[in-house]
């Protein structure tokens, strides 16, 4: 069984097509990287896969469940920290942490339990009674990284998790990323950033315009002393022709 | 139904009010102590209304309705409009949370609200009214239904939305003027007859009326017809929300 499985999807909005037959598969246990340009498709894959796109064709599992037909336990099965601070700026985030604990079935000792490991692991303690909008930008990824985790998904979908944060905190992300793959846990992981992909994923596949235009691990991509970077530019160039 | 998920969502939904009692309590208090002052205290006292009710006692049913709307609506029109302009809603869609639950969860907070905001306006009330009840239960029925209703009135507003502005518009040119033609300060009986039929077309007219015989046992409409109406107007309501949920109409992209 597949942690991600996604066959022939198609994602279409009224006059453009987001994601053209995409067909794609991501093992359990493995640090899975998506890569492309803005507007390639990768966020638009992402939310189709987590419920927040309507998916226009073909399907999608998590885990064994398909995302539309088994929409709670794919749910439950994953994590999402999306590109976008998408969170109610004005609440403590120890309360929204416990609102989306609360959304995944948690009870309340367990959510408790868990809010503390959570900002205890990720240094957001002095923060707890503070609004989202008060915390750094750094902050800010952590505690979206926080509510990825807050129901302790098998699966967890980073898009863009490092942007705006600066070289040290980017660093313990990382090592804290490679913690949690060290426990098991599958991660599907988008970056800009080609070295955070280099560095963390075992497998990489690039999308263009929508289309899957490769799909290799990691070796595959860095063979004849090409840096990922390399492979990676020479890949869309050629997409582009 | 999960319990847990359920509470989850109002919870949400009522720290988010209680975050912010100046907009969604204390004004409306203000906003009601002075109707009851200058409707049916300052101005009241020189109407020469009904025999045996104080023109206070007549419009106060009204006044109630009037603050237990606004506090239904603005809470689930506002709340769901925030949530899709924050994106905050992907917090929810991207959970397990099931539809039915959602939706549940957006209506019992606002229909605290309303509760919170309506048992307020009822303790101010005392001072200036005898504030009393003809049928207990018949109340309860009517504050339940018409914050249900309009909760999911500001569901549908919320999610239609794409301006904040276009959440005020209903309540601007809609709500509000069919509150003060809807039989708030005045008897049906004031107005020239030719127009009688035009009140009775008025959904707020059997709202404000079915609470007015809740709480001095006068009524000037069929109560039956209008509990009917309005049990039948939330099941209507309540079943196009959760189908526009469902189907992620303006949620989903």
């Amino acid at each position: 069984m597949y942690a991600l499985e996604i066959k022939n999807l198609t994602k279409q909005y009224k006059d453009k097509t987001a994601v053209d037959n995409l067909s794609l598969t991501v093992k359990r246990g493995e640090f899975f990287g998506l890569l492309g340009q803005n507007g390639a498709g990768k966020s638009t894959t992402i939310h189709c896969t987590t419920g927040v796109a309507k998916i226009t064709e073909g399907n999608i599992t998590v885990m064994g469940h398909d995302v539309q037909a088994e929409y709670q336990q794919a749910r439950d099965a994953v994590g999402l920290s999306p590109q976008d601070f998408n969170v109610d700026i004005f609440a403590k985030i120890e309360h929204s942490l416990d609102y989306v604990g609360g959304y995944f079935g948690m009870p309340k000792e367990k959510r408790k339990e868990r809010i503390n490991e959570l900002f205890k692991l990720l240094g957001l303690e002095e923060f707890r009674g503070k609004a989202f909008q008060e915390l750094s930008g750094g902050y800010k990824r952590r505690y979206m990284l926080a509510r990825a985790l807050m129901h302790n998904p098998d699966v967890l979908i980073l898009d863009e998790p490092s942007a705006g944060i600066d070289v040290e905190q980017r660093l313990a992300l990382w090592e804290y990323l490679r913690t949690l793959h060290g426990q098991g846990k599958t991660i599907i992981l988008t970056s800009h950033y080609l070295e955070e992909v280099e560095k963390l994923c075992d497998r990489v596949a690039v999308i263009h315009k929508g289309k899957l235009i490769a799909d290799m691990t990691k070796a595959e991509f860095t063979q004849n002393g090409n840096t990922l970077e390399e492979t990676y530019l020479k890949l869309t160039k050629e997409a582009k022709v | 139904m999960n319990m847990i998920r359920l509470g989850a969502v109002t919870k949400r939904e009522v720290q988010r009010f209680l975050r912010i009692p100046v907009q969604t309590m204390i004004s409306p208090w203000i906003s009601a102590t002075l109707y009851i002052l200058v409707f049916g205290v300052i101005i009241g006292e020189r109407i020469d209304f009904l025999e045996s009710i104080d023109y206070i006692d007549f419009v106060f049913p009204g006044i109630l309705m009037m603050q237990l709307i606004f506090g239904a609506y603005g809470q689930s029109a506002f709340s769901l409009f925030f949530h899709r302009w924050t994106k905050t809603i992907t917090e929810m869609l991207a959970s397990p949370l099931s539809y039915t639950e959602i939706v549940l969860g957006y209506i019992i907070g606002a229909t605290t609200r309303a509760i919170v905001v309506s048992a307020g306006v009822y303790a101010i009330a005392v001072l200036f009214t005898d504030a009393t009840f003809a049928n207990v239960p018949l109340f309860f029925f009517y504050i339940l239904v018409v914050a249900i209703l309009f909760a999911l009135i500001g569901l549908l507003i919320g999610l239609w939305a794409e301006k904040m502005e276009q959440l005020n518009m209903l309540q601007t040119f809609i709500i509000t003027p069919l509150i003060y033609v809807g039989g708030v300060f005045n008897s049906i009986d004031m107005l020239p007859e030719k127009i009688h039929w035009l009140v009775k077309l008025n959904p707020i007219f059997y709202m404000v009326d079915g609470i007015r015989y809740s709480m001095i046992g006068y009524s000037e409409s069929n109560l039956l017809y209008g509990a009917i109406g309005l049990g039948a107007a939330c099941l209507i309501l309540f079943v196009i929300v959760i189908h526009l949920f469902k189907i992620g109409w303006k949620l989903r992209s």
